[in-house]
């Protein structure tokens, strides 16, 4: 099942969070900000995409 | 009298009149001012609606009376006109709404003192809406420019949202209980993240139908989270107060219940950015430490060499001063060979060698 898009957020800001933490290194970092930006596309991609599903219902509330 | 004329019996003729008020009447809307209101043995309510020229006594059930009415008060009522038993015309009333902003305002003043009193707008009793919202259930009318509104805001803020629209009537005395039906559609399939109960800006009297109490005790009895978004900034319900949360207008429910994805991207790239200038300056913090050291390498190879240059310098002044040519020119001699009388010992001085024979000995 592929990410949904709010996981997809929450990764972009535990990546970024890794830059500031004491796990940085700078052998790996590389690596993760090309993950990084990879991701950033992603949601671009998925934000301008996605579309909302409106669908009304077709029950009668008018009767009891 | 006519042979042919029908004679009917007086229950006969009451039931005839009655069926005829029922296929000429069916659900006639009276208004009128209340006069005369009374609650009999908690359940029957009985009140005149009355005009400057007549009178009509009505009846109905205390549980169907939905605003508090005082005498004097303006009402609409949805009615069956009845012949009693006893020959009595009254309306039977099925509904009952105050009109008129006076009026609405002290019905929405009295219910909301009562509903307040039982906890029912109790700020303990809010619910926060989820952090993430997939699934909304919308109680509007799809016709109108609020549900219009809200509609456009989403689309515009979010995506990949699934919306179900139970459309009902938001105004009118028919609403409320189609509004209730909607509730309690959404909350017997459980399946929506919030419930948002959406209308536009109207008049006091559109907007009468949202201090209904049946409704306002439905929307606090919702499982699901409920927000409405119902008239202007400046409207305020009795729903409102029994809502987990309060949007002042239908495109603000529809700005709370979601996040703009034009501000999402903007973070997006902001922090992409950030990274980006952390990386380098971590790269760049990282070359001048490794300067640093280098630099400070290099110094203390420096130090290292002048001491030992300085040490080097010390000792080979200590030689110089140990070397024996040294003593020769400050005047001594140096003599080799065994200082026997008879002997030829050597003779070094700074600038000569002499053999010399050893003639006399003497302590000293």
């Amino acid at each position: 099942m592929s990410k949904q898009i709010s996981d997809k957020i929450e990764e972009l800001k535990t990546g970024v969070d890794w830059f500031y933490s004491d796990d940085f290194k700078l052998e790996q970092a590389s690596e993760k900000y090309k993950e990084l930006t990879t991701l950033a596309k992603e949601i671009q991609k998925d934000l301008t995409e996605m579309k909302n599903e409106i669908n009304v219902i077709a029950e009668d509330f008018s009767k009891d | 009298m006519s042979e042919e004329q029908q004679v009917y019996s007086v229950s006969d003729f009451q039931a005839v009149c009655n069926q005829i008020l029922e296929t000429a009447f069916a659900g006639v809307v009276v208004e009128g001012e209340v006069a005369s209101f009374k609650v009999n043995q908690g359940k029957f309510v009985f009140f005149d609606l009355k005009d400057e020229q007549a009178s009509v006594g009505c009846f109905m059930m205390k549980y169907a009376l939905r605003f508090p009415l005082e005498d004097g008060m303006r009402v609409r009522v949805r009615a069956l006109p009845k012949l009693t038993n006893w020959g009595k015309f009254s309306l039977t009333v099925q509904s009952v709404m105050p009109v008129g902003e006076g009026n609405l305002k002290k019905s929405f003043e009295l219910l909301k003192k009562k509903l307040t009193a039982e906890g029912l707008f109790a700020p303990e009793k809010k619910r926060s809406l989820p952090p993430v919202v997939r699934r909304i259930g919308v109680i509007s009318s799809t016709q109108a420019a609020g549900y219009a509104d809200f509609c456009k805001i989403l689309n515009e803020r979010w995506g990949g949202l699934e919306v179900s629209v139970a459309h009902t009537q938001v105004q009118g005395m028919a609403a409320a209980d189609q509004i209730i039906r909607a509730l309690k559609y959404f909350n017997e399939r459980g399946e929506m993240d919030v419930i948002a109960i959406i209308r536009g800006g109207g008049s006091a009297d559109d907007l009468a139908v949202f201090n209904d109490e049946k409704l306002v005790r439905a929307v606090a009895a919702s499982k699901i989270p409920v927000i409405t978004g119902i008239g202007h900034e400046v409207d305020e319900s009795l729903c409102d107060f029994a809502a987990d949360v309060v949007a002042s207008t239908p495109s603000n429910a529809a700005q709370m219940l979601t996040r703009d994805k034009r501000e999402v991207l903007r973070q997006a790239k902001d922090s992409i950015v950030r990274v980006q200038n952390l990386f380098n300056s971590k790269i760049d913090e990282m070359l001048r430490e490794n300067l640093r050291v280098i630099e400070q390498v290099k110094l203390d190879v420096v130090v290292k060499i002048t001491t030992l240059e300085s040490e080097i310098d010390g000792i080979c002044k200590v030689l110089t001063q140990l070397n024996p040519e040294e003593v020769l020119k400050r005047g001594y001699a140096l003599i080799l060979g065994e200082p026997k009388v008879g002997n030829v010992v050597k003779i070094t001085t700074r600038d000569k060698e002499i053999d010399a024979r050893v003639e006399k000995i003497k302590e000293r």
